[in-house]
């Protein structure tokens, strides 16, 4: 009882005890994760720094200038990334969501063939890098040496076109799975009385799927849309483990000449600026997409 | 009408098993190949093994030190998440609680951060953890996930939060029950859908990471993950396929039993954080 008068009495300081007490925890390991660095990286971007001396050297903004004016890599790494971005969200979500679509019908090994084109998602993006250099090195050898077709003797991570679709192709192939998962639950969220109704009113499948399953499909489209913008963005892992980046920096990302620029180059004060001008593109990006998805989900 | 919808139904069946097959060949590929002396891997690709060649296995697992680097992904794994757990599902129930302004801002304050790819801030943290003795050790490395991950647990646990009458902590607290009791007896039960849903998600995201443990614990080999290993394993052996797709395959074991486990929730947990996402 006595317990319960004294709370009464220091209500307002015990009700901000206790909410400290079950927020802090969490505060502060976001602070550290991400607030500290990256006001951090806010004051790097404008030093020379190489990682090792106590004391960046302030510089202004000659990272800036010198990433707009002579940093060609940067500028094709921005491009690369662009490109894949594209054709990478396009791609996998049209083939995602017709797979969603053959899977959602009544078939006899529905669970299991969900569950095979959803394997490959388990596994990093490193190690499915790994498998498939394993395939297009020894795998295509012993084709083109058995078959002679030009298709295997090509050099599909040696030649910088292909090595573009090959990490496309590689990415893809991760991921397709993960976006099936959520176009089948959009599918299955659909009221089956409202298609019931169009086909009653004489629409012919086609028109049902462009008319009403679509429109309905808003929901899963976004997130679909959400998911692949941020995987392409911050593709990294594939390229590390598929091809290096090369030939030459023929297929380094955004993110991976940020990395390249800070643990191999050691400019760590250069790279921080990347990563700003990086920060602030995907927020515009970000932005952007919000808007355009904004008031385009029906509501059911 | 229906015998010709039925015979569509059987062609479509038969198309789609037969693409299900080739798309997991290359797993099959890797397994069946792991197993071959290197003559055999060069000079036969598509065939069985005509002799085991269980050494690609002995010699990797020597290699790589499996053992403990597969207690270093469990204990940085189980770490992780559970931390995540532990400060979102607190912050996030506090959160959605209290109704005010700062209340509000802080919860936008704490999921802001994850629409922020990590590459934006991994040079300064990597000097922060520094700073801190939190790199170069695994535990240190656990830790640093709770910060990666509470910003999508919190928002995920916020909105459940709210789906629960208030009057359930109430009445526990008037009954004399500790803001924290209340909270660990009667309402963290009640979060298990969504426990679950971040476990599934998190377990799989930790386990397979692979930047932030390369710049915080690639420098010693006893603080390495499984990924990690795989990784140098590919760029010291260029040559030696048949250890490296023996390494390989060692770390893809774990996340396929995992998957056969498990995936009727894995499949559930993806779909409910990526549509509330």
């Amino acid at each position: 009882m006595e317990g319960r008068g004294m709370k009464t009495l220091g209500t307002r300081r015990y009700t901000i005890l206790v909410f400290l007490l079950f927020i802090l925890p969490a505060v502060v390991t976001i602070v550290y994760a991400f607030y500290i660095p990256f006001v951090m990286n806010i004051f790097y971007a404008f030093t020379q720094w190489n990682g090792i001396q106590k004391q960046p050297s302030f510089n202004g903004l000659d990272n800036f200038k010198e990433i707009v004016r002579e940093d060609n890599r940067f500028g094709a790494s921005a491009i690369f990334t662009l490109k894949f971005g594209v054709l990478y969200i396009v791609i996998v979500n049209a083939l995602s969501l017709l797979l969603a679509v053959l899977l959602d019908k009544k078939l006899l090994t529905r669970n299991a063939l969900r569950a095979a084109f959803y394997l490959p998602n388990i596994l990093s993006l490193v190690i499915v890098g790994f498998t498939w250099k394993f395939i297009f090195t020894l795998g295509f050898d012993f084709l083109g040496g058995a078959t002679h077709l030009k298709v295997f003797d090509l050099s599909w991570l040696g030649d910088r076109h292909l090595a573009f679709y090959s990490i496309l192709f590689v990415s893809i192939w991760q991921s397709i799975g993960f976006y099936t998962v959520i176009y089948i639950a959009g599918l299955q969220s659909i009221p089956g009385d409202i298609l019931e109704a169009a086909t009653i009113d004489g629409a012919s499948p086609w028109t049902r799927f462009l008319r009403v399953t679509f429109p309905m499909l808003m929901p899963s489209v976004t997130s679909c849309f959400f998911f692949s913008l941020i995987s392409s963005v911050r593709l990294f892992d594939v390229i590390v483990s598929l091809t290096g980046g090369g030939p030459g920096r023929a297929t380094a990302s955004v993110t991976y000449d940020i990395y390249t620029e800070a643990f191999s180059n050691n400019r760590y004060g250069y790279a921080t600026a990347k990563t700003l001008i990086f920060f602030v593109v995907i927020l515009a990006i970000s932005i952007v997409q919000v808007r355009a998805f904004k008031g385009r989900e029906v509501e059911v | 009408m229906r015998a010709r919808r039925g015979a569509g139904m059987i062609v479509l069946e038969c198309a789609l098993v037969l693409a299900a097959l080739l798309f997991l060949y290359p797993i099959v590929l890797i397994f069946i190949n792991s197993l071959k002396p290197i003559s055999e891997i060069m000079g036969s690709f598509f065939s069985l093994p005509r002799r085991f060649a269980l050494e690609n296995f002995s010699t990797a697992w020597k290699v790589i030190n499996y053992p403990r680097l597969f207690l270093n992904n469990l204990v940085i794994t189980v770490a992780g998440t559970a931390g995540i757990i532990a400060v979102s599902s607190l912050a996030a129930y506090k959160l959605s609680r209290t109704k005010s302004r700062y209340s509000w801002a802080l919860f936008i304050f704490c999921v802001m951060p994850m629409i922020v790819p990590f590459q934006t801030t991994m040079i300064t943290l990597l000097k922060l953890a520094k700073t801190l003795r939190l790199s170069d050790s695994i535990f240190g490395l656990a830790a640093q996930y709770w910060g990666f991950g509470a910003p999508f647990a919190i928002f995920l646990y916020h909105g459940f939060v709210k789906t629960i009458p208030r009057e359930l902590d109430e009445s526990a607290i008037i009954d004399g029950a500790g803001p924290l009791t209340a909270f660990a007896q009667i309402i963290f039960p009640l979060l298990k859908s969504v426990t679950s849903t971040i476990i599934v998600v998190d377990v799989m995201w930790i386990w397979n990471d692979f930047l932030l443990p390369l710049i915080m614990v690639n420098s010693s080999k006893s603080t390495r993950t499984l990924t990690l290993a795989v990784y140098s394993f590919f760029g010291q052996y260029n040559t030696s396929w048949q250890y490296a797709i023996a390494a390989l395959v060692l770390t893809i074991i774990p996340a396929i039993v995992y998957f056969l486990v498990m995936q009727k929730y894995i499949v559930k947990g993806v779909t409910a954080g990526a549509v509330k996402a």
